[in-house]
């Protein structure tokens, strides 16, 4: 795919690519521990091209981009920016520099307007200590402009949606005369049509002359998108390639290191008990009249976008939220959740959607993790409630080697495992008790194709042996992948059920957009 | 991909390298520092208190011992503190429970003549209701604990005036002043008493559900409650082991002090404070725990009693304390910072 046409003040994109790389990165090494995160690591990255960096979750794309980003120091190597090779010892040089960096987390004041975020950390213009927000405000219109913002400067930055949200952190790069920016997964957690328009972005700054440093684990994006692409896999560079003379099976293979099996379509399992069955729960500000029925041993989607409601109906269900109206049964009981301890004590389980803020425990041990939520099952008497350490790392265990994580050290922090392995744990903590409903929000989000592979693997056996799943993604691909039936939600309302072959991209993307007509 | 079914054995997992290999020295040097400055504080506050004070009147058995003595009130009220910190809390209350404590246990035996033994129940039970009143206003009514804590704490003296009257009750029965002073197995009682609430408290945090509870909670709020946890429960509840730890610590020192008076254990807090956090930043990284707030405790009366034994004057005392809390704060904080790096 080419460029569409670009205005003759451009750079001519050919010439570009002859063009000697504006950021050079040579042998980079960094170790954590004693552990390679980094080995030898080389990078090219070239002014109007965007270069993608793909691999599994710690695998050294971060790391990369954290030396250049001043927020560690290399052991090794060096970086060089036109020519001239360049130390990096904190953000504020990186910035000087013409790096900027726009991380998963967005990193705005929500209470600012868009002018004052944008312009956070550039000195203001004053005159005897007051601000002159004159000069700042007309580089901003500037960058406004050039971005195609279609919302004011004064807008508050919370009113915005994520996209827009993210939009404003490139503002804030380019007000800086960032060159090169890179962006850490910046449409995990968006929608469709907002990834969409993300990419479109992406391709005005690749056109302006901006180096692009784009992570993902969307691999179609990557394909899409990058011009060059990086695969790294344990800390070193095992794959670094253009667009034109690469395939996403190649892609695959190479960030797994060999050929990732794909389960095999199930046969839908929705002829068993019906587990839970929502009765038109409707909620203070967005659900309306939601019903449906989860059976045993089956895996139901939630398919829709950012924002339709599938969180807060999940959040219902499982007890941390009530309804205003509507009721819910579960094994035939009408279930009163005052709280999401309850919603677990009736043997429901959830993953949460943010794992970092909602799902671990960063400062505890793997152990720790797992057993949180069933504790009880490790004491000696239940009068005298004293746990059986050996007992509970036992279990712990045994759920952490069923669920594929790759160590065996119970006492290990938590914090020190990849995204991919940190979700295996959450997953463990329910797997152990056996739940009869089991609802996982966002399963993948940030988790490498290994791992994502793996984690469907779990799901699966976990319905297999009864248990009643919930699985809400807002990757289409995965829904497809992983579930015996797809309830599509937009607003608040149900638009469609799929079943069987009507499981398609198509129409969960299509019906997500769609709005039922009310009857 | 066929995942191989690997048959769980314990200890298996490999030994990670020293996590320090990786650091610049003046990083390690600095974690270092808050790990064990806290201990190499208190080794070189005792050898240089053994050299400085004359005739070896410090560094004797009876001395170290009295110093424990010492210490045990303070530890038993600091380690309530402790559970309470771990839940991601605070409670400025305790000082003023402690005292309220004092006078109603006196008061009890004396105006109301009950049985030393009801009325030690009595307080104790009183202890527990204010801690769970501090639990319900921080939990339910959502009011930041250290606004909820020092209200109810402020009420709490109001409570203790309006039962003395303001004049300490001095009248108390033999048996109750046995309580502090008297001597089990050749040691005090308040050492003995210091050793068992310790243990108990050590045993809840670490070795049952509630305390993995209170620790979730104190870790991650958010993550706690989706896990399943009760947290507002979990919190009350810490609030109330706060409460009646700080109970017993002012029911012990009425009996030290053979009398009730309305604020006789209101310093408790600050010294708490200072051990508790001291504390936190002996051998663990700036977490709470409750063999560190023991250190803490006996860090502060080491300087205490080395401090007066070389008949320092009061001020200094009070320096002391002072610049040892914010000290000890800084530490655990510096400690907290670079264990997450």
């Amino acid at each position: 795919m080419k460029p569409d046409s670009i205005g003759s003040y451009l750079p001519d994109p050919s010439s570009l690519t002859s063009s000697p790389p504006w950021l050079e990165v040579r042998d980079l090494s960094k170790q954590f521990g004693g552990v390679y995160a980094l080995k030898e690591v080389s990078l090219k990255l070239r002014r109007g091209a965007v270069h993608g960096l793909v691999g599994a979750n710690g695998a050294g794309k971060s790391t990369v981009i954290r030396c250049l980003a001043g927020v560690v120091q290399q052991d090794a190597g060096e970086i060089v920016i036109e020519g001239q090779r360049v130390e990096i010892p904190d953000p504020h040089k990186a910035s000087d520099l013409g790096l900027a960096f726009i991380h998963q987390e967005v990193s705005l004041v929500p209470e600012f307007s868009v002018l004052r975020n944008m312009a956070m950390g550039i000195p203001p213009v004053t005159h005897f200590g007051i601000i002159d927000w004159g000069p700042t405000r007309r580089r901003a219109e500037l960058v406004h402009d050039r971005l195609g913002m279609n919302f004011s400067l004064n807008a508050r930055t919370e009113e915005l949606s994520t996209a827009e949200q993210w939009l404003v952190l490139i503002g804030r790069a380019l007000m800086r005369d960032a060159v090169m920016i890179a962006m850490d997964e910046p449409t995990a957690s968006l929608s469709a049509v907002e990834a969409e328009r993300v990419h479109a972005i992406v391709r005005d700054l690749r056109d302006q002359g901006v180096a692009v440093v784009y992570v993902s684990h969307r691999l179609d994006e990557v394909m899409d998108l990058c011009d060059d692409i990086t695969v790294f896999r344990d800390g070193e560079m095992v794959l670094s390639t253009t667009r034109d003379q690469i395939t996403k099976p190649d892609l695959v293979r190479a960030i797994v290191g060999g050929d990732v099996e794909h389960i095999e379509k199930h046969i839908a399992q929705t002829e068993g008990r019906v587990v839970l069955d929502v009765r038109s729960i409707s909620d203070k500000n967005l659900l309306r009249n939601i019903s449906l029925q989860v059976h045993e041993g089956e895996v139901l989607g939630l398919a829709g976008l950012v924002g339709a409601g599938r969180t807060e109906l999940a959040q219902i269900i499982y007890g941390d939220a009530r309804p205003t109206s509507g009721e819910i049964y579960l094994d035939g009981v009408k279930t009163k959740f005052r709280s999401a301890a309850d919603g677990a004590e009736a043997g429901i389980g959830l993953v949460p959607e943010e794992r970092r803020s909602q799902g671990v425990f960063l400062e505890r041990s793997i152990g720790f993790n797992v057993t949180i939520s069933s504790l009880r099952d490790s004491v000696w008497w239940r009068w005298l409630p004293l746990l059986k350490p050996r007992h509970s790392n036992l279990r712990a265990l045994k759920s952490t080697q069923e669920v594929g994580v790759n160590t065996k050290d119970m006492k290990m922090l938590i914090g020190s495992l990849s995204g991919g392995n940190q979700q295996k744990v959450v997953i463990a903590r329910w797997i152990t008790q056996k739940p009869k409903l089991l609802i996982l929000d966002e399963p993948s989000r940030g988790v490498d194709v290994g791992a994502r592979a793996e984690i469907h693997r779990v799901i699966r056996e976990l319905a297999d042996q009864g248990t009643a799943v919930i699985a809400i993604s807002s990757d289409s691909e995965e829904l497809v992948d992983l579930c015996d039936r797809v309830v599509v939600m937009n607003e608040g309302k149900i638009t469609d059920e799929l079943t069987g072959p009507r499981i398609t991209l198509e129409n969960i993307v299509s019906m997500s957009f769609h709005r039922r007509e009310d009857h | 991909m066929t995942t191989e079914k690997v048959s769980p054995k314990l200890g298996e997992g490999k030994k990670t390298r020293s996590r320090y290999a990786s650091m610049p020295r003046s990083k390690v040097a600095l974690i270092l520092l808050s790990k064990y400055g806290t201990l190499t504080a208190m080794a070189l506050m005792l050898l240089i208190f053994a050299i400085a004070v004359p005739n070896g009147y410090f560094f004797n058995w009876d001395n170290l011992l009295n110093i424990v003595e010492q210490s045990s009130l303070t530890a038993i009220i600091a380690s309530g503190l402790t559970i309470v910190l771990v839940v991601g809390e605070f409670d400025l209350s305790i000082g003023y429970v402690a005292s309220l404590a004092g006078v109603l246990v006196t008061g009890l035996v004396e105006k109301q003549h009950l049985p030393l033994f009801l009325a030690i129940v009595a307080t104790l039970a009183v202890g527990l209701g204010i801690g769970s009143i501090n639990g319900i206003v921080v939990t339910k009514a959502r009011v930041n604990a250290v606004v909820a804590t020092l209200g109810v704490g402020t009420i709490v003296v109001g409570l203790s005036y309006g039962y003395t009257a303001g004049s300490p009750i001095v009248q108390v029965p033999d048996s109750f002043l046995q309580l502090a002073l008297g001597k089990t197995f050749g040691l005090a009682n308040p050492i003995w008493l210091m050793v068992i609430v310790l243990f108990l408290l050590w045993m809840v945090l670490n070795r049952t559900p509630l305390g993995q509870r209170i620790q979730a909670v104190g870790g991650n709020l958010h993550a706690a409650r989706l896990a399943g946890i009760r947290t507002d429960r979990t919190k009350i509840i810490t609030f109330m082991i706060a409460g009646l730890m700080a109970a017993i610590t002012g029911v012990m020192l009425a009996s030290l002090l053979g009398s009730g008076t309305v604020s006789a254990a209101d310093s408790y807090l600050m010294d708490s404070f200072a051990a508790v956090f001291l504390g936190s930043a002996t051998l663990r990284d700036g977490e709470f725990h409750i063999v560190g707030t023991l250190i803490g405790v006996l860090i502060v009366n080491v300087g205490f009693n080395g401090l007066s034994q070389l008949g320092t004057p009061v001020f200094w005392q009070y320096i002391f304390k002072g610049g040892i809390l914010v000290a000890a704060v800084a530490l655990s904080t510096i400690a907290r910072r670079y264990a997450k790096t």
